[in-house]
């Protein structure tokens, strides 16, 4: 019990006053004359007895009137267990990002996390959510403590990245179905690095109220870390060097200067060291060349030894580099088409993350092929096949191969386009027309037109023109890029577990400029990448990437199994999912190894977000200001919130007062009665 | 006219003058109906002549047809005195109804004084005491003595306490002739005491009546709840119960009459116990037949 207003509670004074008339004035009647009192004797004391009694009633009732009133006035509340009433759900969001894994950060936000589940009351509703590279509600609104709590020590921390924006839009459609009043409890070292871009992005619903729980305090201890890794994924040639070598940065937060050794660690064996003085605060970039690496996937690490920060856990980036001998390519192209396969082949050879080998053919040369033994298919203007080898392409394609076909002036008006599954519709001659045509649209997601920042000038694309341009119906396959006119340039089509990549006009420099201008080596390299499948098979991914196991596509006869093993050495997937699943997201840091549907292998190194390595936590404004998005102008402390969250006053007034308006009407009866007697002693 | 005689009546009558007037004339006009009562100057017996009696009285008449000398003897032949001692003690002021026990004595008085000089053409006098004698007026026929003897009642406003035994001291130097002395007070004082007080009047030949006025609330009281009682002579003050006032207040007021009836009876005094609730004449009807048992 409590008093809200205890200056009230000075109104106790005025308990004076019924005493005064009760005590002092007590003997006080109206005397009664009489000739003599010769025959009079003083009253029994049973008789005065009694009439004090009725009195003392009297005198406690008004005591007790008093004593409410001022009572009612000071406000006293108790302490109830709260939201049993009012039905205020409980959300307790744990950070399990690779940054908690920094000291005790985890630990600790886990135990108060667990002692406000504690202090949770048994009938208030409760819900665990993880925020950690992606946002995981673990349980549903309920009461039940065990599971609660269960959950709540299951979460594991994690190598994933916390976005704060992410929380805030769960949270925002978490509040379209919850009407109520949302307690949100959120463990976390309030990392800088997890706040979106847009402020408004963190923004709660108005029926929310935020509780920071932030574990780390203060400054954020100094954190050296391999902020980045270039190192080719496919490697052919050890001695070239331009592609055999690993080129690092190493990066310190908070950090002073410092002389780091780097460690180049090759299948578990460091084959090179390097010392690099590391500026306080700064970056600095180490190189290891060449790479001398086997065959086959070289499971590799650079790791920055001795340790000396808070954060160890990301001193080491790995990656993985296969070595191989050149892959061939296929060039089947219309017999008299020669520059098409020089400028491929020239663009080809310049490509520097992989190495290939043009093996340019006519459309009749290509009757005993086998496609399969080549990285990938280009079908330049070759719209003419033989049948046996469109045949055995077909199969080639559904089995996970994959053609780039280009249509160039051979393949004229209403031709048919092999594999495509489709015919030329109509052909733009923009010569004609008096001018070229430019490159209006280009999605820079697709895998082999990928730019990270694509400049203004369309990632390089506004400068080429193009004079001619097959005119095909996109149907189900996804347009990579449009020329100015909207007519679709490039199209992507998956067939079976395989790609068809169409560029609707040619190669050869005469339907367009683009194998002179500079993109062309880029596409070039990226789409031979894409088509050839190498991106998927080594190299490096960051923690909750995702990775295509099968296409999408109606599986082509029998369901091949893929399979994942995790760094741990576990198969994450049940035998159900690895015949079903199509996509697999990359939780942990470290090396997993994969089987594709199409049965090609692949190891890939995965590494936390290096963004996670900034230990430095939102300034105490900023998380001021987060609080006060929903009203509330001032940080609770952890202490505070949980005690609040365990109890809340309710005020006793109401019932006060309407004790005090009970003994007001019986102070009224009794009071009446005493008056009664006195008028007739008068 | 005996709806003159009720205390509540004449308590509207402002002048003792016209009260007495009224309170007599009724009186008399009822006692003409009686056979028992008379006159001075009435005829009253025959007696035998003896040597020595006045030949003026002898019955010459009944001398002539008997030739026997026989005296006649009348009434009333001489004048009486009454004198009339009055409580002015505070206590006389108690009422419980719209008449004080004060108003109601002096109604009696101013009555008996009435009654006496104008139509008994007897001496009246008044000596109004409390703890001493306040007032004294002496007895006398003269013309205006009923006047004096109205103004005393008058001026005789209750005051102090009572206290028999200092001013009856003066009443013996006071009344040297025989005559009738009328004492009216409550009477709160031990019964010896007051007999012991008032008993030299009697020795001196005078026939002593004792009125003792009450008010009706004073012998039976009620009280409604426990009360706070003050003396109005002494301002004492004592909490009284309502069940004592029921039981032993009565017994002891009974007993206190009963012993005052029976002492001044022993001391050859008479005694009325007169409520001021009750008719005047019961007083006057006893100074009558005091005043024949003189003759």
């Amino acid at each position: 019990m409590g008093f809200l207003a205890p200056w009230f509670l000075g109104g106790l004074a005025a308990l004076g006053v019924p005493v005064f008339v009760h005590l002092l004035r007590k003997h006080v009647t109206i005397p009664r004359p009489v000739s003599s009192l010769m025959f009079f004797e003083r009253g029994t004391q049973s008789s005065t007895r009694h009439r004090r009694l009725r009195y003392l009633l009297l005198f406690a009732l008004r005591f007790a009137l008093l004593l409410l009133v001022v009572l009612a006035f000071a406000d006293p509340f108790v302490r109830r267990p709260a939201a049993d009433a009012n039905g205020r759900l409980l959300l307790i969001v744990l950070d399990d990002s690779f940054s908690m894994r920094a000291g005790t950060r985890f630990a600790d936000a886990k135990q108060q996390a667990l002692a406000v589940l504690a202090a949770k009351p048994h009938s208030q509703k409760a819900q665990v959510m993880a925020l950690g590279g992606q946002f995981e509600v673990l349980t549903q609104a309920i009461a039940d403590e065990a599971q609660l709590r269960s959950a709540l020590e299951s979460i594991q921390v994690g190598d994933g990245h916390a976005n704060f924006g992410e929380l805030g839009r769960s949270i925002r459609a978490l509040g379209e179905t919850v009407h109520g009043p949302i307690d949100l409890h959120l463990f976390s070292d309030m990392q800088r690095t997890a706040m979106p871009a847009n402020f408004a992005d963190m923004v709660l619903p108005a029926n929310v109220t935020l509780v920071l729980h932030a574990v780390a305090k203060g400054t954020a201890p100094p954190n050296w870390t391999v902020a980045s890794v270039s190192a080719p994924a496919e490697l052919a040639d050890p001695k070239d060097p331009k592609r055999s070598r690993v080129q690092a940065v190493v990066a310190g937060f908070g950090t002073p200067a410092a002389a780091k050794t780097v460690s180049f660690v090759v299948n578990g064996k460091a084959v090179a060291t390097r010392k690099v003085d590391v500026p306080a605060n700064g970056r600095a970039a180490v190189q290891f060349a060449p790479l001398d690496v086997g065959y086959g996937f070289n499971r590799c690490e650079l790791r920055i030894e001795g340790g000396g920060d808070a954060f160890p856990a990301d001193d080491r980036s790995v990656f993985v580099i296969r070595r191989s001998d050149p892959e061939r390519v296929l060039f089947v192209r219309a017999g008299n088409d020669t520059r098409s396969a020089l400028y491929f082949g020239a663009a080809l050879g310049a490509a520097t993350q992989a190495s290939f080998v043009l093996q340019s053919l006519t459309a009749e040369q290509t009757t005993d092929l086998d496609p399969s033994k080549y990285a990938f298919v280009v079908l330049s203007d070759a719209v003419t096949l033989p049948s046996i080898f469109e045949h055995t392409l077909a199969q080639y394609v559904s089995k996970g191969g994959s053609v780039l076909i280009a249509l160039g002036t051979g393949a004229g008006h209403h031709a048919r386009i092999p594999l495509w599954g489709g015919d030329v519709n109509d052909a733009h001659d923009y010569v004609r027309s008096g001018g070229a045509a430019t490159v209006g649209q280009v999605d820079f997601t697709h895998p082999a037109l990928e730019q990270a920042q694509p400049g203004r000038d369309n990632g390089g694309w506004a400068e080429t023109k193009f004079f001619y341009a097959a005119v095909v119906d996109p149907g189900q396959a996804r347009v990579a890029a449009r020329l100015g006119d909207g007519t679709p340039l490039l199209l992507d089509r998956q067939i079976g577990e395989g790609h068809v990549l169409l560029l609707t006009s040619g190669l050869e420099n005469l339907t367009n400029d683009l194998p002179l201008h500079p993109v062309f080596v880029a596409f070039v390299d990226k789409a031979a990448r894409y088509l050839s499948g190498s991106e998927r098979l080594s190299g490096s991914r960051l923690v909750d990437s995702f990775v295509q196991l099968r296409s999408g596509a109606e599986p082509v006869g029998e369901v091949a199994s893929v399979e994942v093993i995790d760094p741990e050495g576990r198969r994450p997937l049940s035998l159900n999912e690895a015949r079903t699943v199509q996509t697999f997201r990359l939780r942990r840091g470290g090396f997993y190894q994969i089987r594709f549907a199409n049965g090609r292998d692949a190891v890939i190194g995965v590494n936390p977000d290096r963004r996670e390595s900034d230990l430095e936590p939102i300034a105490p404004d900023v998380q001021q200001l987060w609080n006060g998005s929903k009203g509330e102008a001032s940080i609770q402390t952890a202490a505070a919130a949980g005690d609040e969250a365990k109890y809340r006053p309710v005020s006793l007034w109401w019932y006060v007062m309407l004790l005090a308006l009970v003994v007001a009407l019986a102070e009224t009866v009794v009071a009446s009665g005493y008056m009664g007697t006195q008028r007739e002693d008068a | 006219m005996q709806r003159f005689l009720d205390p509540a009546v004449l308590a509207g009558i402002s002048s003792l003058d016209l009260l007495a007037k009224t309170v007599v004339d009724g009186f008399v006009a009822g006692l003409h109906r009686s056979p028992d009562f008379g006159f001075s100057q009435e005829f009253a017996e025959y007696r035998a002549y003896v040597p020595g009696d006045d030949l003026r009285h002898v019955d010459w008449n009944l001398f002539a047809r008997t030739e026997r000398c026989y005296l006649k003897r009348y009434r009333g032949e001489t004048n009486s005195q009454l004198v009339v001692l009055l409580d002015a003690s505070n206590s006389m002021q108690y009422t419980s109804g719209p008449l004080k026990k004060m108003d109601y004595a002096r109604f009696i008085a101013a009555s008996l004084f009435y009654l006496a000089i104008r139509n008994q053409r007897d001496a009246a006098g008044l000596i109004v005491f409390d703890d001493e004698v306040r007032e004294y007026v002496r007895p006398s026929t003269r013309v205006g003595q009923l006047s004096r003897l109205f103004a005393g009642l008058e001026q005789a406003e209750p005051r102090a306490r009572t206290d028999f035994g200092k001013p009856l001291q003066h009443f013996q130097q006071l009344l040297h002739r025989r005559g009738i002395a009328i004492v009216i007070s409550d009477f709160y004082e031990e019964p010896e005491k007051i007999v012991h007080a008032i008993e030299p009047l009697r020795f001196h030949g005078n026939d002593v009546v004792l009125f003792h006025i009450l008010d009706p609330e004073e012998i039976r009281p009620v009280l409604k709840g426990p009360s706070l009682l003050v003396d109005l002579e002494t301002d004492q003050q004592i909490e009284v119960i309502p069940e004592y006032t029921k039981t032993t207040y009565r017994a002891k007021m009974e007993a206190h009459i009963e012993q005052l009836r029976s002492r001044t009876r022993g001391a050859g005094m008479d005694y009325r116990l007169l409520a001021t609730d009750q008719p005047l004449d019961e007083a006057l009807r006893e100074y009558l037949s005091l005043r024949q048992a003189g003759n």
